[in-house]
């Protein structure tokens, strides 16, 4: 028998019993629909995953450490040996104390073959922002990266490079407390940046010694603050929007140029243990972009004692961690599959006993067994593509129309959804779909195609 | 020419052991009319079943038109029924969600014939049985008489050379029965196939060329026919 007959045929008896098809095949639809959204919502993960790499690194950086414990959520589960970069950060339970890296590490990393750049990734504590006439206003700062390329509401970033030391990058969330009315009028102007350095006791002999020599009256009460803070006034180059995708908490910090950025921060950690010590620093790899130059820069950094990470590492951790969590929710969709399975097993078997007489017949006529068993599969494929159908259609649906409401509450921000859904991965789940009903209902066909005709024609 | 020589067939083992036919042989000449009669237990349908090569014989042969029915492989044998054989069932066995035409058209489609030639070849054998006006209809609203001779046309559609009719009109009131009786004398006739009609009916075993009368698994009686071994 043609096989295109037996699938017209196989259709055919499938719309003979219609309830009981449709019945079945939702049974697969519900694994096909959890199936759907969650191959969907891996792929919107990995996608949102991917854009916050890259809208927080530059591919051609390492990452470098002293403490593998950074990149570890920086909880340790046995204590360290002590030496004088460790650093306590947090407090309370969530403290952490962590070796850092010192200006000879900065040196040692650069001098490193292979290394082009390296950045320190300075981050600034601000006393305040101001600008003429407003109020002031709490901030961060950290150096400005090229190779990020912020997004920007207004103005313009360089080519290439950093940008120039009397120029800042401003955040749009400061434009409003800072009295713009947008962002195109803040373009231009400037802000004063005021940095406080703690009290220490190079300051206080600092101090003394002026005092001494006459310079200043130790009894005027603006002293002290005139003396610990140090006031710099910027021209706002652009206002930067701040990336769903970002990585920083709260308000996005302001971007000076790295000498700036290493200025403020020596400043305002000067004659702390905190002075020209970093967590983490930046090493740009020469020809970067080649994945083999990366490997021999790291391996060279890790021979050194460092604990290196690409891009790349960090990419695969986060996407180890959706896939894992997307698995999760696969093995559900695999225990509906499983319960739909069976569910055909049972529906061909007694659709076998129900049509034992006409079995009968398609044998007596000389239909042969194999032909009589690729009837009942393919009437079970058939049972796979409906379900599959119903199941990915209705995902599609319900996925399109919840994305807009999911990406705002979850604040994906604009052009990132959780479900993306791809159209060649709905094909394969749906052959897949076949696939699997088309095996489920081997062994019924396998009993229709070994039964006697004489018996089947004896049914009752 | 149809030659059944020596048949036996024995079911069970042991205390279980049965004797359903016992050394049957006689020789059948092509387009006649055939009933097998005999009381239920006779060995009636093992006999039609064993001559359609739907069941083996424990000894013995069936040829048919020079053919060893059962030295053929199970392929060879399901390509030959497809081809050469049909069946008439009292139970019509005609599937009632599909339309006449779809009924009709499963020979054809078994027998692997042309699609563009199956239109025209079905067409024609509802045309036999007139009813080419229920082409479209579903099976399962047709009356009993109606179903039984949608059956004939399923029978007739692949022209075998033959039919097998197992108790054609048990289940028919006599006015249809006759009815239908007619219809397959008159195909046998147009047709030139052999038909083999299996049934307790005297008076439509009489309307055949040849009687083959069957008790306890052996022939009792023939008549129109040669008996014995050939």
């Amino acid at each position: 028998m043609y096989i295109r007959d037996i699938v017209r045929r196989s259709g055919r008896s499938l719309k003979s019993a219609k309830i009981r098809t449709i019945l079945t095949a939702l049974a697969i639809g519900v694994g096909g629909f959890t199936l759907t959204l969650t191959l969907a919502a891996g792929n919107g993960a990995t996608k949102y995953a991917d854009n916050l790499i890259k809208s927080n690194f530059d591919p051609s950086e390492l990452i470098v450490a002293r403490d593998a414990n950074i990149f570890n959520n920086g909880s340790t589960s046995s204590p360290q040996e002590y030496d004088d970069t460790i650093s306590t950060i947090g407090g309370g339970r969530q403290t952490f104390q962590l070796k850092r890296l010192t200006q000879d590490d900065v040196t040692k990393v650069r001098q490193t073959e292979g290394i082009e750049q390296v950045r320190e990734g300075y981050r600034v504590s601000v006393q305040y922002i101001t600008r003429e006439g407003q109020k002031r206003l709490t901030a961060s700062a950290e150096a400005y990266n090229g190779a990020q390329r912020p997004e920007t509401k207004a103005g313009s970033l360089p080519k290439n490079g950093d940008i120039t030391d009397k120029e800042i990058l401003i955040p749009d969330a400061y434009l409003g407390p800072l009295g713009f009315a947008n962002a195109q009028e803040a373009v231009g102007k400037t802000v004063t940046l005021v940095v406080r350095q703690p009290f220490s006791q190079a300051a206080a002999q600092q101090l003394l010694s002026k005092a001494q020599a006459g310079a200043t009256n130790l009894n005027d009460p603006k002293l002290l603050n005139e003396f610990q803070t140090l006031t710099t006034t910027y021209t706002i180059r652009a206002v930067s929007a701040k990336a769903a995708t970002s990585l920083s908490f709260g308000v996005a910090p302001l971007l000076v140029s790295n000498p700036e950025a290493k200025r403020l921060s020596e400043f305002t950690t000067q004659g702390t243990p905190d002075y020209q010590k970093f967590l983490i620093i930046y090493a740009r790899v020469k020809n970067g972009d080649q994945a083999s130059q990366l490997t021999v820069a790291k391996d060279r950094l890790t021979k050194a004692g460092y604990n290196v990470r690409s891009v790349e590492d960090t990419q695969t951790t986060l996407t180890q961690i959706v896939t894992i969590l997307q698995s999760i929710v696969l093995v559900f969709g695999v225990i509906t599959l499983i319960a739909a399975v069976f569910g055909i097993v049972n529906t061909q078997y007694i659709s076998v006993l129900e049509r034992t007489r006409e079995i009968g017949l398609m044998k007596a006529l000389g239909m042969r067994g194999r032909d009589v068993s690729r009837l009942f599969m393919l009437e079970a494929t058939w049972i796979g593509f409906l379900g599959g159908v119903i199941g990915s259609i209705t995902g599609l649906i319900l996925g399109i129309s919840l994305n807009p409401w999911i990406t705002k509450k979850l604040d994906l921000g604009d052009g990132n959804s959780l479900l993306v859904f791809k159209p060649v991965q709905m094909l394969a789940l749906l052959f897949a779909l076949m696939l699997i009903a088309t095996l489920a209902g081997w062994l019924p066909a396998r009993k229709a195609a070994k039964l006697d005709p004489i018996e089947a024609l004896r049914t009752e | 020419m149809i030659v059944v020589e020596g048949v036996s067939k024995v079911y069970g083992k042991k205390e279980n052991r049965f004797t359903a036919l016992k050394d049957v042989s006689f020789e059948l000449p092509s387009s006649s009319t055939v009933a097998i009669v005999g009381k239920s237990g006779s060995g009636k349908s093992t006999l039609m079943h064993i001559m359609s090569g739907l069941d083996h014989p424990t000894s013995g042969t069936v040829t048919i038109n020079k053919r060893n029915l059962h030295a053929m492989k199970p392929k060879q044998m399901d390509a030959f029924r497809a081809q050469e054989m049909s069946f008439i069932f009292q139970a019509f066995f005609v599937e009632a969600n599909q339309t006449a035409y779809q009924n009709v058209m499963l020979p054809l489609e078994i027998a692997e014939v042309k699609r563009r030639d199956r239109r025209s070849m079905v067409k024609r054998a509802l045309a036999a049985v007139e009813l080419e006006d229920k082409i479209d209809t579903q099976a399962g609203k047709l009356s009993g008489g109606q179903k039984q001779r949608l059956a004939i046309a399923r029978a007739i559609v692949n022209k075998p050379t033959l039919i097998f009719a197992d108790e054609p009109t048990g289940n028919l009131d006599s006015a249809t029965g006759d009815l239908i009786v007619k219809q397959l004398f008159s195909l046998n006739k147009k047709l030139g196939c052999t038909l083999i009609i299996v049934t307790h009916d005297q008076e439509l075993a009489d309307k055949c060329d040849i009687q083959i009368s069957l008790k306890d698994g052996k022939v009792y009686s023939i008549s129109g026919a040669k008996k014995g071994k050939v």
